[in-house]
């Protein structure tokens, strides 16, 4: 029992966590936003990085890791609002096609050949898929009309790498509000001196801190196999969707009438959250899903079931 | 990272079960907050004793069994399946003893660890003064230096145990120049010195948990003094970082109430409302969450890492998903909710949860405190009136 990342595992999500800091910053955001939402120098240096053949067998050319590195890695991508498709082709859809035993096209993924659009009947849209186009709020994503089947590896999979991606959203926003709050001065004093504002980040500091565990025991959860594990997916996707929207309306009242502009970085980072909040399985879906597990009993619950 | 239990954590927990199945008490104990209840409490803790189940985490030569913190939350876990009684020293065990253990001397350690751990003395904390309550570096409780005694003269208040505990500790101030933080000290003294005088306070559902303590030159020696004179600030700051940030409340107790929330959903499932049903998920899902957390930091802490700020963070958390699930627990009830005792002579435990849950956004350190350390050293916001 070791409920903890180990030094690999910290020390990967830094390389990429400063790797993406410095090639993905807001100015490249809105360079996307102005010039179009996919830019193929952007892919191929998530290519040369590794990530796409991240859970890719060695075999294939990849670099064998798990679902648990994966979750990890999809919270950075979430932190720098990635706009490529990495995680649905590389954190979800290689796993998927791996549990289905389909290995014939993983080499290709991982060297950045294909990627995967995800259609699944939970969402009205495909994304980054072909089809008729449909216009998101995040100007970054690429919809298309189109649904797909009901397969429920696939929505766990998807739902569980959305819920990793609301948790390094949410700390980017908490890190924008607060970056703010140092610096805007009113009534002579920086605005994050006040209790009114401190109160309102500690308490998205509070919702974060406590959404993470459950998406890495989710994480650990599918990794594992286990058959209690879309019920973990959804306490993760409930736990981090609530974390990052109550992070998302305190970014903006704290960014005050600036925050409610265009120019101010924020509105990338709230519409990606708006966006996988609903994806994969609405609040509402997934709390049924608790709900069949903890009232409906198929989960054994109490003080000595906490891994159980 | 590996969620699973490894053979000889499974055969522990084994173990704990089979003996609380057979010690814990059948029937609830009185409340800890009145004399009977509290001698009913002390005689478990004994019973604990003999099991030598005190302290599963101290060293064997201080009365414990020298296990990790892994085990003591197996431990935990298992005390609260078993619906095990409050701890009547947990100001000792969880707070004051793992003080001693850092900042203690070694004839320290042999003097109070071990009958803490047995339950053979209880301990009082001592923390807040009339004019320093969530201000506590406004101590002004003085303890002066005479020969090898100090000598106490001060107010304390809210005092958890203070009605009934053997010992106490607190801090006072003892450089009579000093301001704020500084100049402070850590001392410890029985409660029976002569000039100590103990007045009960009676609390809204009418028993006495805590009380004032009024010193009146209280003479202590000086070797009851922890970590040095002038160090007291920083020894109660590590203090407060036990209570807040593990060991105070385990994720277990929380657990076992979202448990027994969801069967009372069961049971009133006919009347209940969808938000009613939905803040009954959200416990399980929010004490889940809190005992992920503790196994994280406890996997942190067995690496070699500390409990720093982030204690607060803890500290917010376990208080307002207890004050949650207490209210809707109350609101489940409907008009059964103001039952002192239920129809067939059984405490309502849900009325007297949420009154004591009230007290959690309050004490060790109020909620308002906790927000502000969050934001001032986890967020780096400027401190109160930085210009």
């Amino acid at each position: 029992m070791d409920f903890r990342f180990n030094e690999d595992q910290l020390t990967l999500a830094e390389t990429v966590r400063d790797y993406l800091a410095g090639t993905h910053g807001p100015e490249v955001l809105r360079r996307l936003d102005a010039e179009g939402a996919r830019d193929p120098s952007i892919w191929n240096g998530l290519v040369e990085m590794g990530l796409t053949g991240l859970l890719v067998p060695e075999a294939q050319g990849g670099l064998g890791m798990g679902l648990v590195e994966a979750a990890l890695i999809a919270a950075e991508c979430g932190r720098a609002c990635l706009a490529e498709p990495l995680v649905d082709t590389a954190f979800v859809g290689v796993p998927w096609l791996l549990g289905k035993g389909e290995t014939t096209e993983l080499a290709r993924i991982a060297a950045g050949e294909v990627k995967l659009p995800l259609p699944h009947a939970i969402n009205p849209w495909v994304a980054d898929g072909v089809g008729p186009a449909l216009t998101s709020v995040d100007p970054l994503r690429i919809l298309s009309e189109g649904s797909g089947g009901e397969d429920s590896k696939l929505l766990d999979l998807a739902a569980l790498m959305s819920a990793a991606q609301l948790v390094g959203l949410a700390d980017a926003m908490l890190g924008q509000a607060v970056e703010y709050a140092k610096i805007r001065t009113q009534f002579g004093q920086p605005i994050g001196a006040f209790q009114a504002l401190k109160h309102q980040l500690a308490s998205c500091s509070v919702a974060i801190e406590f959404a993470k565990p459950v998406v890495w025991r989710a994480a650990a959860a599918m990794e594992d196999g286990l058959a209690s594990a879309p019920g973990h997916v959804s306490h993760a996707k409930v736990a981090a969707t609530d974390a990052a929207m109550l992070t998302a309306e305190t970014a903006i009242q704290v960014h005050g009438a600036m925050g409610y502009t265009y120019e101010v970085d924020l509105h990338f980072w709230m519409k990606r959250t708006w966006a996988l909040a609903g994806a994969w399985g609405s609040r509402a879906f997934h709390l049924k899903r608790v709900d069949e597990a903890v009232l409906g009993g198929s989960l054994a619950i109490g003080p000595e079931h906490t891994f159980a | 990272m590996d969620l699973n239990y490894t053979p000889e954590q499974i055969a522990f927990r084994a173990e704990v079960r089979a003996w609380l199945e057979v010690h814990v008490p059948k029937e609830p104990l009185v409340t800890l907050e009145c004399r009977e209840g509290f001698d009913q409490h002390v005689e478990w803790e004994r019973t604990l004793a003999n099991g030598n189940w005190g302290m599963v985490t101290w060293p064997e030569a201080y009365g414990g069994r020298g296990l990790d913190l892994i085990q003591w939350l197996i431990f935990e876990e298992e005390y609260f399946r078993a619906g095990g009684p409050n701890r009547a020293n947990q100001n000792g065990i969880f707070l004051l003893g793992p003080t001693i253990m850092e900042f203690g001397t070694d004839e320290q350690k042999r003097r109070f660890l071990t009958p803490m751990a047995k339950g053979e003395v209880i301990w009082a904390q001592a923390w807040s003064e009339p004019g320093a309550g969530s201000d506590m570096a406004a101590i002004s409780s003085k303890a002066v230096r005479d020969g090898d005694h100090y000598v106490i003269t001060g107010q304390k208040t809210w005092s958890s145990r203070a009605a009934f505990a053997d010992w106490g500790f607190g801090i006072f101030r003892t450089d009579p120049e000093s301001k704020r933080h500084k100049g402070l000290t850590f001392i410890l003294f029985d409660m029976n010195t002569p000039g100590i005088t103990r007045r009960p306070i009676r609390q809204l559902h009418g028993d006495t948990g805590f009380a004032e303590l009024f010193f009146d030159e209280v003479r202590v020696p000086v070797e009851n003094c922890l970590a040095g004179e002038g160090q007291g600030w920083n020894v109660a700051m590590a203090t407060a970082g036990f209570e807040r940030g593990l060991m105070l409340r385990s994720p277990g107790r929380f657990q076992a109430t979202a448990k027994r929330l969801v069967e009372l959903y069961q049971k009133h499932e006919a009347q209940a409302s969808p938000a009613a049903r939905e803040a009954v998920l959200q416990a399980w899902m929010a004490a889940q969450a809190y005992a992920y957390n503790t196994y994280g930091v406890a996997a942190k802490i067995m690496a070699g890492g500390k409990i720093g700020a982030e204690a607060s963070l803890n500290k917010i958390f376990w208080s307002e998903l207890d004050r949650a699930m207490h209210r809707t627990a109350m609101q489940l009830l409907g008009a059964a909710a103001e039952l002192k005792r239920f129809e067939d002579g059984s405490i309502n435990p849900w009325l007297e949860g949420y009154i004591f849950s009230l007290s959690g956004p309050i004490y060790a350190g109020s909620n308002e405190v906790q927000r502000n350390i969050t934001a001032e050293r986890l967020l780096g916001l400027p401190r109160i009136g930085a210009g």
